[in-house]
């Protein structure tokens, strides 16, 4: 009975989930633009999102801002973040073993974490960022409402992570960072900026994850650790798109989100959700790496 | 001989001797509070293991030390065991599931196995210990509260006998470690970190070892959040979370990951550090603001960790005055300290 129950929300709950993988496609390629190009596994990615989104929310709800004014500044927020690291604490680094470069992304974490709680608090609630009003239409035929809401934080998500997609394709900046993916030194003969490309690319990689952030607010907790820890879903994605493939990384995002609504259908422990991540993340690891000595090495193909 | 091993011996002996005699001249309060930062130096250990010895991050140590945490609730408050058996037990099992975790390590590269422990931390801290999934190990909404424990008849529910018992435990690790690694193992383990792929070419079957510091990292864990479950006589979820692994290993990596004399300073500095920080206009949860600061800023200056960097510079200092020709220059590669 429980079962049949659940089996005739699943509709609903895909709905929920698309929503919530567009958004996870979104930060997984802020995530794998900056992965790429810097070599650097950022796991301070969530906690940049978190930090930009929570900007967006002194603008939009506490100062009564147009809530697109917010997204604005999250987005710049974001960007600046993303430069201040890049700039400050990756360049030094140049040459330096990667558990270094990751070492200096936990603090990071730690630090925007830590004055995010201070300045905005840690468990209150928090309004959600409404980009789009609340309401939605019914689908003709069968029991299935689609709320607006979700219906652009999809479009909105996937247009923005094919349009990366596509900028790296397509453009002479693209080319140039797939170039120092490649091999910085030389792309450096080609006559490329090594350091202006990748400053833009963790400014690009931010500001997309700070779009992310924003987005994904009525989704889920509206809280400090709640958005930090989508640093996880975004690189499940990711791991499913082996770091490297983008148009992987997008059906990766969007199977996560829908594994996560799913079994909301059934039962009432939201713990679920990281159940399916955590396999998620098990079966990319198993299947998608094939062993060699000393680990799995990755392709160095970009996109 | 080793020309550091005579001031080295007196330094380590001098430093117990403080860590003994100082706690008991405290208020009760304080006395709790070494206790748990013997524990927490124990956790810190558990990091150097893993990623000093075999260049592995790990976000999920405190995952290993809810294991042992809640096994000691569930054994010693739900169903009546005494603290010296349900301890091995809790030992035992983090143990097993640090194995586990590192399993993976078979196919993949340390950045992608540390991706593996964020899915890890989250999984225990979001659906293992969440009170409606496994009553019977997470205490429920009620928690567990597990009594102090008697050795040999004496109760150890006095503040500073309680401390004793968690230093000793403290030093018993220490010297397991210590041994472990000016031994064989400590060579192998050091070819492990240093290059995989030269270990493996003088036949050693770098898999093994690196699961074999893996269920060592998670046991010493999973002591210290046995001890750590009678020392605040109560198991909560919202101690062993994601955070928690990050703040360790951000102290782990300040003090300098590959030494443990930084454990005991870590362990301190992780539990009077917010203590000291309520003192001054800041509050206590200024403390991981403050850290990820210094971490950051620490990397970008002086990559090696304090403990290694001070000690670097002492030696210079004598060096210079002594103007002893067999010390290496300044510009040599960093020398082990412990």
């Amino acid at each position: 009975m429980h079962v049949l129950g659940g089996l005739s929300l699943i509709p609903t709950f895909t709905v929920s989930g698309l929503a919530l993988g567009g958004v996870y496609a979104l930060a997984a390629t802020g995530l794998v633009l900056i992965y790429r190009v810097s070599g650097v596994l950022n796991f301070a990615h969530g906690a940049v999102a978190m930090f930009a989104t929570f900007v967006a929310y002194q603008v939009s709800q506490v100062m009564g801002l147009p809530v697109l004014l917010g997204l604005l500044a999250a987005v710049v927020t974001g960007a600046v973040l993303g430069f201040c690291i890049e700039y400050f604490t990756i360049r030094p680094l140049m040459g330096r073993s990667p558990l270094t470069k990751v070492a200096v992304t936990i603090g990071w974490l730690l630090v925007l974490q830590t004055l995010a709680g201070l300045i905005w608090g840690d468990t209150s609630y928090h309004g959600a960022i409404r980009v789009v009003p609340q309401g939605g239409f019914k689908v003709p035929g069968i029991d299935l409402i689609i709320g607006y809401d979700r219906l652009t934080i999809f479009v909105v998500a996937m247009s923005l992570s094919l349009g990366i997609a596509a900028l790296l394709r397509y453009t002479t900046l693209g080319a140039a960072m797939r170039a120092v993916a490649d091999n910085p030194a030389t792309a450096r003969l080609w006559g490329i900026n090594v350091n202006r490309v990748t400053a833009v690319s963790w400014m690009l990689g931010s500001a997309v994850a700070a779009v992310a952030g924003v987005l994904i607010t009525p989704l889920i907790n509206f809280d400090t650790y709640s958005l930090t820890i989508i640093v996880i879903d975004a690189f499940t994605a990711a791991l499913i798109g082996r770091l490297v493939s983008l148009p992987m990384t997008l059906v990766g995002a969007v199977l996560l989100g829908c594994a996560q609504e799913w079994p909301t259908a059934f039962t009432s422990n939201g713990g679920f959700a990281q159940v399916s991540t955590f396999a998620l993340v098990l079966i990319a690891l198993a299947v998608l790496y094939r062993p060699s000595v000393g680990g799995a090495k990755l392709r160095t193909r970009v996109a | 001989m080793n020309i550091a091993a005579r001031p080295r011996r007196t330094l380590v002996g001098a430093g117990i001797a403080v860590a003994l005699i100082i706690p008991a001249l405290l208020s009760p309060f304080d006395q709790d509070e070494a206790a748990l930062a013997a524990i927490t130096a124990m956790l810190v250990v558990s990091v150097v293991v893993l990623s000093g010895y075999v260049g592995q991050i790990s976000f999920c140590q405190f995952s290993f030390a809810a294991i042992g945490a809640f096994t000691t609730g569930a054994l010693v408050d739900g169903q009546g065991w005494s603290f010296w058996l349900a301890m091995p037990v809790g030992v035992v099992a983090a143990a097993a599931v640090g194995v586990l975790v590192g399993i993976p390590a078979l196919r993949l590269t340390g950045l992608l196995l540390s991706v593996l422990t964020v899915a890890v931390a989250l999984f225990f801290d979001r659906f293992v210990l969440a009170t409606d999934t496994l009553p019977a190990f997470s205490g429920g909404s009620l928690q567990w509260h597990p009594h102090k424990p008697s050795l040999f008849g004496v109760q150890l529910t006095g503040e500073y006998g309680f401390y004793l018992f968690t230093f000793a435990m403290f030093l018993l690790v220490v010297l397991l470690v210590w041994n472990l690694r000016s031994g064989k193992a400590g060579r192998v383990l050091r070819a492990v970190r240093d290059s995989e792929l030269a270990a493996a070419t003088m036949g050693l079957n770098v898999t093994a070892w690196k699961l074999a510091a893996f269920g060592l990292s998670a046991g010493i864990a999973g002591l210290a959040g046995c001890l750590l479950a009678v020392a605040n006589e109560s198991v909560s979820a919202g101690s062993y979370d994601f955070l928690h692994s990050v703040q360790l290993l951000a102290i782990a990596t300040v003090w300098g990951v590959g030494v443990l004399t930084a454990a005991a300073l870590g362990g301190a500095f992780f539990v009077y550090g917010p203590e000291l920080l309520a003192k001054t206009p800041l509050s206590a949860k200024w403390f991981s603001l403050i850290l990820g600061a210094v971490l950051v800023a620490q990397l970008v200056y002086s990559p090696d960790g304090i403990i290694p960097k001070v000690a670097e510079d002492i030696r210079h200092a004598l060096h210079r005055r002594r103007g002893d020709a067999s010390m290496p220059p300044a510009d040599a590669p960093v020398v082990e300290v412990a």
